[in-house]
């Protein structure tokens, strides 16, 4: 009795152990899948789009930091390298951070990696080069997120860093 | 029962069973590779190619695009300094010293990672924004009705979590957090 379900239940291990797996590999890839899909149709790729502080109301992803303002930009590195350049914010946090489609961060810039200075980076694949002037950041699949957070110490400042940010451009090179 | 049969329950039972233990381990929270000090826990690893498969898919659920620790360090509560689960319907005085950082907030979600709906439109408590005490520990309030001083809503949920965000963190808070000194979250009461 036991011998005849021993194979079939080794079988069951191995499948579960295979599921489990790929389960816990497909989540990040989904799931980012996702918020590049929600961030996305606020518009087109390779731009940045200047979100609104995060509220009750306006939540874009899980775990929004209502002091931080976010700008996003959705790229796609299929019709060649995209540059990203952040314009630098004056006695504020500001970073600029860049998702893969695994979710994992291939480069994070601030203002104290800057010393104040603009953020300069050049997202590329292999085979792709980054002009002169941009950092390269290179980077194992087509698409991910980069994301622009600004710290404001009173949501009043809200206009004037809003304006700012808006000079920051993510665009195919 | 033919053998073909045996094969198939078993392997449809190992197909669920792993994948609703995947799926079981990802929504239980940051516990894998985590560090707790107190109430509060967190992951050295987020948003880093070293995470573990389990860290990045929890990270995904509940944090998706959080920062490397170099850049930000976020510890979350779910319990106050007793170990009791934080309710949206006590009042908590969370209250602590200087944070080894360049800045940070605490701030209230419910459920994954959402911020509550409350009448005063505040989600978060920035440092500035705490009441200053003259023998340097900052405190405010977490209560679901108006406070005086510094006051975090609950909105009345029954379930929250609070959420720490340290920026630019030191060497020393990053490589040991275990022992860095972090708020404490103490329950005044319920309604």
């Amino acid at each position: 009795m036991m011998r005849r379900w021993l194979f079939p239940l080794v079988a069951g291990a191995l499948v579960a152990g295979g599921a489990y797996q790929a389960t816990l590999l497909a989540t990040p890839y989904v799931l980012m899948n996702a918020a590049m899909k929600k961030i996305g149709a606020r518009g087109p790729e390779n731009r940045f789009a200047f979100g609104e502080m995060a509220t009750a109301d306006n939540q874009p992803i899980v775990r929004p930091s209502p002091d931080l303002s976010y700008s996003t930009c959705v790229f796609n590195l299929a019709k060649g390298p995209v540059l990203i350049d952040v314009e630098p914010v004056p006695d504020h946090y500001w970073s600029v951070s860049i998702f893969d489609a695994r979710t994992d961060v291939a480069a994070v810039r601030s203002d104290r990696d800057t010393g104040g200075k603009a953020a300069r980076l050049a997202l590329v694949k292999a085979g792709q080069k980054a002009p002169a002037g941009y950092e390269p950041v290179r980077l194992e699949h087509d698409r991910g997120i980069a994301l622009i957070r600004i710290l404001l110490a009173d949501p009043a400042e809200f206009p004037v860093i809003d304006a700012i940010r808006r000079k920051s451009t993510c665009k195919v090179l | 029962m033919k053998s073909w049969h045996r094969f198939a329950i078993c392997v449809t039972l190992g197909l669920i069973g792993g994948t609703a233990f995947a799926v079981h381990q990802v929504r239980g929270g940051l516990g894998d590779g985590t560090v707790a000090n107190g109430p509060w826990t967190t992951g050295k690893s987020f948003g880093t190619a070293e995470a573990s498969a389990l860290t990045r898919a929890k990270v995904a659920l509940s944090g998706l695009l959080a920062l490397p620790a170099k850049e930000a360090m976020y510890f979350t509560a779910k319990v106050d300094s007793d170990g009791k689960a934080l309710d949206g319907r006590c009042t908590y005085l969370v209250s602590g010293g200087k944070l080894d950082g360049r800045w940070w907030s605490v701030t209230l979600y419910e459920g994954e990672g959402w911020l509550v709906k409350n009448s005063a439109n505040r989600w978060s408590i920035p440092a500035h924004a705490a009441t200053q005490g003259e023998d340097g520990i900052w405190s405010f309030t977490v209560a679901p009705d108006t406070q005086s001083g510094s006051w975090l809503p609950t909105g009345g949920v029954k379930a929250f979590d609070l959420t720490l965000r340290l920026y630019h963190p030191s060497a020393t808070l990053i490589s040991d957090p275990a022992k860095a000194s972090l708020p404490a979250i103490k329950r005044l009461g319920c309604i």
